[in-house]
């Protein structure tokens, strides 16, 4: 048992509780959810084995289901980012990076950092929204749910991510 | 068949990643089945505990309130204790005896405890619908009271329901109501508009009482006993016709929360109603005898 896997036990037990006991009780103009936990996804290292991705994302997406009555929504779409996490962070390093560079403001650059948890974020939300409401239907409900989350959810990854920094 | 395995072993994450999407779906597809969402769900023994936990945490936050009106009822419910020990030891010049027989005073009164289904404060002749009805010996014109105050009137009843006149009526509400410790009534009117302040009408101009005072039931009506709650008085107005006062309440009861309340069976009143209208029958004959 290495000290990442306490690592990112550690970053599974906060964002968890964070989401389930604070973030999921706040619906901004009854449409923005603030989906912190993604964060978890984000910053997996560059090589770190696909498998340990899927995972460990699977379980926070089954632990953050499992507290909120929704059995299946947040692990698929967890599931799904963790699959597309790593090919998309190898579009984004820099070259003769290190084989297990970490993924922060610092080793990747602001820009491209915004830009791919912006990216990441946005297909979390895309997925999470259509899975919960199911149908078409109602698509333009379905993209402001998904964008006021999104907007929402990446200012708080932003600052989490700027106090890190430091 | 080496080829097969190789090409496993390049891509086995996305065997696992197929896998753990099915599972996904499974969960979501069998959400409605009982035995699938009551595994997974918030049943689970270790979420349980924990959403039981951060409640009583959260609750905590709201003894206060929860402690401030069991106070003021306290300090009510000890003032009407008084003054009922005063006003029977004057009459029966015994004060022991209040010691033995302290619950028989209110035992002609009994209560039936209901929940609020229905509620309105905004129209101007709101009504308000309770969970006991006939079955539960619920009876037209019984007072309905709550423990900040009066809340109305039960006006129909069927056999598990009744709706209740509250006293944000502006038609039908007239609660006969006195300022404490004075003899002096008037009717509680409410007119429309905020439904925390109702209007006391038809005061005499030569009463004596200050901004602040109590106001309760004055117990001249059949319906409620004296001493129940109605509101404070806040300010005070001449009325239509200049003859007498007309003080603004301000309700002690909470109408736009309201949720328990208690349906007051007076068993005299039958006897009271009776005889009233004994009386106005006689009254009417010798009229048209005239």
């Amino acid at each position: 048992m290495s000290i990442e896997f306490f690592k990112r036990l550690g970053w599974f037990v906060v964002l968890c509780l964070a989401q389930v006991l604070i973030l999921n009780h706040i619906h901004l103009f009854d449409i923005a959810i603030p989906l912190l936990y993604v964060y978890f996804t984000i910053t997996f290292r560059r090589g770190m084995p696909k498998w340990i991705i899927l995972l460990w994302s699977f379980a926070l997406g089954l632990a953050v289901d499992v507290f909120s009555n929704t059995p299946g929504l947040a692990s698929g779409s967890m599931t799904l980012l963790a699959a597309v996490q790593p090919y998309l962070l190898e579009l984004f390093v820099p070259r003769d990076s290190a084989e297990n560079l970490e993924v922060s403001i610092s080793t990747l650059g602001v820009g491209k950092f915004i830009v791919f948890s912006a990216i990441l974020l946005m297909v979390y939300c895309l997925v999470f929204f259509a899975l919960e409401a199911f149908s078409f239907y109602n698509w333009q409900h379905w993209l402001t749910c998904a964008g006021a989350s999104f907007a929402l959810s990446f200012a708080l990854m932003m600052a989490i991510e700027s106090i890190r920094k430091r | 068949m080496s080829n097969l395995l190789d090409f496993l072993r390049k891509y086995h994450h996305w065997l696992l990643f197929v896998f753990l999407e099915v599972v996904s779906a499974v969960l979501l597809f069998k959400y409605n089945s009982y035995q699938g969402s009551a595994w997974l769900s918030s049943a689970n023994v270790a979420v349980g505990k924990m959403y039981e936990v951060e409640s009583g945490v959260t609750s905590f936050f709201s003894m206060t309130r929860a402690n401030e009106e069991l106070t003021l009822r306290n300090f009510y419910l000890e003032r009407q204790v008084d003054q009922l020990r005063r006003l029977y030891s004057e009459v029966t010049h015994d004060t022991t005896v209040i010691e033995r027989q302290t619950l028989q005073f209110l035992n002609q009164y009994k209560l039936i405890p209901a929940k609020v289904v229905a509620n309105t404060v905004h129209k101007p002749n709101n009504l308000m619908t309770i969970d006991k009805g006939a079955a539960d010996g619920v009876e037209v014109n019984m007072g309905v009271a709550c423990g900040n105050g009066i809340v109305g009137v039960v006006y129909l009843v069927s056999e598990h329901y009744s709706v209740v006149i509250p006293a944000l009526n502006a038609t039908m509400s007239r609660i006969s109501c006195s300022i404490r410790n004075s003899n002096y009534f008037g009717y509680l009117h409410w007119s429309g508009g905020d439904p925390a302040i109702a209007y006391l009408e038809d005061v005499p101009r030569h009463a004596r009482f200050k901004k602040g005072e109590w106001v309760v039931t004055s117990g001249y009506s059949s319906i409620f006993p004296s001493g129940v709650l109605v509101g404070q008085i806040e300010k005070v107005f001449n009325s239509a016709d200049g003859l007498s006062y007309k003080l603004q309440l301000r309700l002690s009861t909470d109408f736009s929360c309201l949720r328990d309340v208690c349906v007051i069976s007076d068993r005299r009143v039958a006897e009271q109603a009776k005889l009233l209208e004994a009386a106005r029958d006689s009254m009417a004959l010798t009229n048209r005898n005239r």
